[in-house]
């Protein structure tokens, strides 16, 4: 057991190597210098040489690649991605401004979504109108078909624009965060609907199902006993594809509602070429990922018997 | 799932009452949201009395760029200069009419005959908001950080390209400050009072000891201006509430005393839709960045739409004239002549921005048009050119000459939603006399990479400049300082180039000052024809019809000092 979780943790700690090393050799291989943006692109002949020059030492950008990769590297080992070139702020002090902020979003969003997944794969199993199985079955590829940035605008143009309900933009505590929770979790909850329908379905069909049945419990109690339980496993595997779903989600989300986040932010950097934030940020994201892959590896076995069965014999 | 529990489920007949309730349901929700979106749009406002300005009020004003950083000696963007411009004042003020360079918290100034030395007069009664005296050490403090930038606080030489070859600030006494120059530099004096990206706005002599870091709390940052800083929420907002006992704004303004508004909140809204649909909903009260498809539905709904173009020059055509086939005048001139300016401002412009007639935006001192001469669609002139030129047209009607194709690559930034389609019509009015024009326009971001090689790569650099002096056109095509066409040491173009355009800052007699920027425009437009200008773009702002005194400044971003509300609420 010891031997597989060291296995798991050395492996998320070079995915989010890795990527800080990624960022660094793309953000490199660009030709445009992010000096040049902090100037107007009309006057960028303008400016005099030396001023660049006093720019970009200020940053660093002179040092030679390998020394300003291997500094860069030691002090992201200390939790210290630089400063931020278009403010002067700190990157580890932007990033922890807005986190906050995009983690209630994402959170919210995903109870949200996890309570419309299982909301449309227990109508699709207990309706005994086809009909009705067919719509709701049809809901979560619908939901991931449509883009946000027209669900958002529409539900700011009924609930915000027209009837007042919700406000469209900023943050004015519970009342801005449910049309942007709702726009988010739609298509999150597409995958994970799909994936619970299918194994809803599946369950529903096993031999146990029959017994019970034959037993004499009613439909409902099969439902949330048996299959409800056996069935909600697979859900968790995709933990991690569902956190990228949020995390892409909450660029447009926080664009169209205007709401400070790290989504947001990720873009202005990326426009402005801000290698240090953009640095930090996709180092950020990548831990993040790691991690979430890392626990639901962790917490597998824990959920699942079988497997505990199976780590011991694969590391041995 | 044809099981034999199914079969035995699907065999009794399922109860009735649901399809109805469902679809009741659904008629409902439809009737509802069809007249949620028609009802939409805020009640008319009665009380639009048109008496003298009101006292009091919140200004809830939406746009599009937040501030990056509450520092108004960093910030380039439009949010970041508005802001400045409203919590910190400056040295002079210009006068968006005439041009003129009028007072503010200098009263007076004189500068010596070669220009290198403008002595400013400062006023005695200013103080900044925490309390402190406004002097000539606080000048001299701010314009050496400004322009030298401070390495061991992080603050960046941000206004070195204003004035280039600053050599240090003289206070011969508390209210004289001579700012020095190594050369010759009429632009000094319209520098000192530039509104837009980074600006010399002045700032207490404790905000100037801070890092840039600790710039970043709003509360620090201390100018003389008519509002101070409440609240900085980076990506959203910005808020900022009146400094009581202000009496200070350009005389140019003619308002006395404090700010109208009791407060001014700066909403930050990337969405376009949102910004209008906020504005129709009264949750905003005005908003810049007004879509040029949303101008005419705002008016028709009672908002006012109001505008003001960019001062500075035209959107426009920089040619590469090192590299073929715009190293060729005839090419230059017959693109000059050879695209529809009426099909462009039908088709593409509303009635708040404007077909360039020139290098300059009119409302530059030194502006002339030339609307009848260079920059007039005269196709058949323009296929004589090529005609004589030695251009013959090829078998797909793109014109050869040695068997090289007249194909004219263009670099440009999609940055205004006009710029393409602008641009798109030029490409299809060339194409009939021959030219072909290959468009890349990309946002900033790539613009600025593919810029890396503008000399060797882009026959044409498409682009503008926001600065309210004719010495934009030295700026941009002296071979000395911007050198835009690239033009080649050695060749008699640079020489011409040389001689002309580093004149206009050698005198700021208005009439010589004029003499200088025709003859600047008649080189950069005719003799040399180095641009093509297309059209002049235009800063937009919707408001109700309550807003009164948004002012647009020279450089065209906005003050509030003068702005009120009917209601004062």
């Amino acid at each position: 057991m010891l031997r597989y979780a060291a296995l798991k943790v050395g492996r998320a700690a070079f995915v989010v190597w890795a990527a800080f090393t990624l960022t660094f050799v793309l953000l490199f291989v660009i030709p445009a210098d992010p000096v040049d943006l902090l100037f107007d692109p009309a006057e960028l002949n303008t400016v005099p040489p030396e001023v660049r020059e006093q720019i970009a030492d200020s940053y660093g950008f002179n040092e030679p690649v390998v020394v300003q990769y291997l500094d860069r590297l030691g002090h992201a080992l200390r939790g210290d991605f630089g400063t931020s070139v278009q403010s002067g702020r700190s990157v580890s002090a932007a990033i922890a401004d807005v986190l906050p902020h995009t983690l209630l979003l994402s959170a919210g969003a995903l109870v949200l979504a996890v309570l419309i997944a299982f909301g449309i794969a227990l109508v699709a199993t207990s309706t005994r109108h086809p009909w009705l199985r067919n719509l709701v079955e049809s809901l979560p590829t619908a939901s991931v078909s449509v883009p946000v940035f027209l669900s958002g605008i529409l539900f700011l143009q009924i609930f915000s624009f027209g009837l007042g309900w919700f406000p469209s933009f900023g943050d004015q505590g519970w009342r801005s965060l449910v049309l942007p929770l709702v726009t988010l979790a739609i298509p999150v909850s597409g995958p994970i609907a799909q994936l619970l329908v299918r194994s809803f379905a599946a369950e529903l069909g096993a031999g146990y199902v029959t017994t019970s049945w034959a037993k004499g419990a009613t439909r409902a109690r099969i439902i949330v006993g048996d299959v409800f339980r056996n069935a909600s496993l697979p859900a968790l595997t995709i933990a991690g594809i569902t956190f990228g779903n949020l995390v892409a989600g909450s660029v447009i989300i926080e664009t169209v509602f205007a709401r400070k986040g790290i989504g947001r932010m990720t873009q202005t950097a990326i426009n402005t070429l801000d290698t240090p934030l953009v640095q930090g940020v996709v180092v950020f994201v990548a831990a993040s990922f790691a991690l979430i892959n890392l626990i639901v590896d962790l917490i597998y076995p824990l959920l699942d018997p079988r497997l505990r069965a199976i780590i011991p014999a694969a590391a041995a | 799932m044809s099981d034999l529990r199914s079969t035995i489920e699907n065999a009794a007949r399922p109860r009735r009452k649901w399809p109805w309730l469902a679809g009741g349901i659904a008629v409902v929700l439809v009737a509802g949201i069809v007249f949620a979106v028609t009802r939409g749009g805020r009640d008319a406002d009665a009380s639009a009395g048109d008496g003298g300005p009101v006292r009091g009020g919140t200004l809830e004003f939406a746009l599009l760029d937040f501030q990056r950083s509450p520092d108004p000696h960093w910030g380039g963007n439009y949010a970041e200069s508005i802001v400045s411009n409203n919590i910190a004042d400056k040295l002079v003020w210009q006068d968006p009419d005439t041009g003129e360079i009028t007072p503010w918290l200098a009263e007076s100034w004189d500068y010596n005959a070669d220009l290198t030395r403008f002595t400013f007069h400062l006023r005695e009664d200013v103080t900044f908001s925490d309390g402190t005296p406004f002097d000539s050490a606080v000048v001299k403090a701010n314009y050496d950080q400004f322009i030298r930038g401070d390495e061991k606080l992080g603050i960046l030489p941000n206004g070195a390209r204003l004035f280039p070859g600053y050599l240090g600030t003289d206070t011969p006494d508390p209210y004289t400050a001579v700012l020095r120059f190594e050369k010759p530099l009429a632009s000094a004096l319209q520098a000192a009072s530039i509104t837009s990206n980074q600006q010399p706005v002045i700032l207490a002599l404790s905000t100037l000891k801070l890092s840039a870091d600790e710039r970043t709390d709003p509360k620090k940052v201390i100018g003389t201006g008519p509002f101070v800083y409440e609240s900085w929420e980076q990506q959203v907002k910005t808020v900022l509430v009146k400094r009581a006992g202000y009496n200070w704004s350009p005389p140019a303004l003619h308002h006395q005393g404090e700010a109208y508004l009791d407060r001014v909140v700066f909403n930050t809204i990337p969405e376009a839709s949102v910004r209008t649909g906020s504005l129709v909903s009264g949750t905003v009260d005005a908003t810049l960045d007004v879509g040029t498809t949303d101008e005419q539905p705002l008016r028709d709904q009672g908002f006012k739409v109001i505008y003001r173009g960019v001062s500075g020059s035209a959107i426009r055509f920089d040619f590469n004239t090192s590299l073929f086939p715009t190293n060729d005048l005839a090419v230059r001139k017959a693109i000059q002549r050879g695209w529809n300016r009426e099909t462009v401002e039908k088709t593409v412009l509303t009635g708040s921005y404007s077909i360039a007639t020139s290098i300059l935006e009119p409302s530059v001192p030194g502006y002339a048009d030339y609307s009848g001469s260079v920059l007039k669609y005269d196709p058949d002139g323009a296929k004589r050119l090529l005609d004589e030129a030695g251009w013959v047209p090829g078998a797909d009607g793109i014109r050869e000459k040695d068997g090289k194709k007249l194909v004219v690559k263009l670099l440009g930034i999609n940055n205004l939603v006009v710029n393409k389609p602008a641009y798109e019509s030029i490409q299809q009015d060339l194409k009939q006399i021959g030219i072909d024009l290959q468009l890349t326009v990309v946002p900033i971001p790539d613009n600025t990479a593919l810029r890396a090689k503008a000399k060797t790569d882009w026959n044409i650099s498409a682009a503008n400049s926001s600065r309210n002096d004719p010495s934009v056109l030295s700026l941009s095509y002296s071979p000395l300082l911007g050198n835009g066409s690239w033009l080649e040491e050695g060749t008699p173009a640079y020489d011409r180039a040389v001689a002309v355009l580093p004149k206009l800052e050698t005198t700021l007699d208005p009439a010589t000052r004029a003499r200088y920027a025709k003859e600047g425009q008649d080189l950069v437009l005719d003799e040399l024809a180095l641009t093509n200008p297309v059209y002049n773009p235009s800063q937009v702002i919707a408001h109700a019809d309550d807003v009164h005194g948004i002012v647009f400044d020279a450089q065209s971003r906005n003050h509030f000092v003068d702005t009120w509300k009917s209601a004062g609420r």
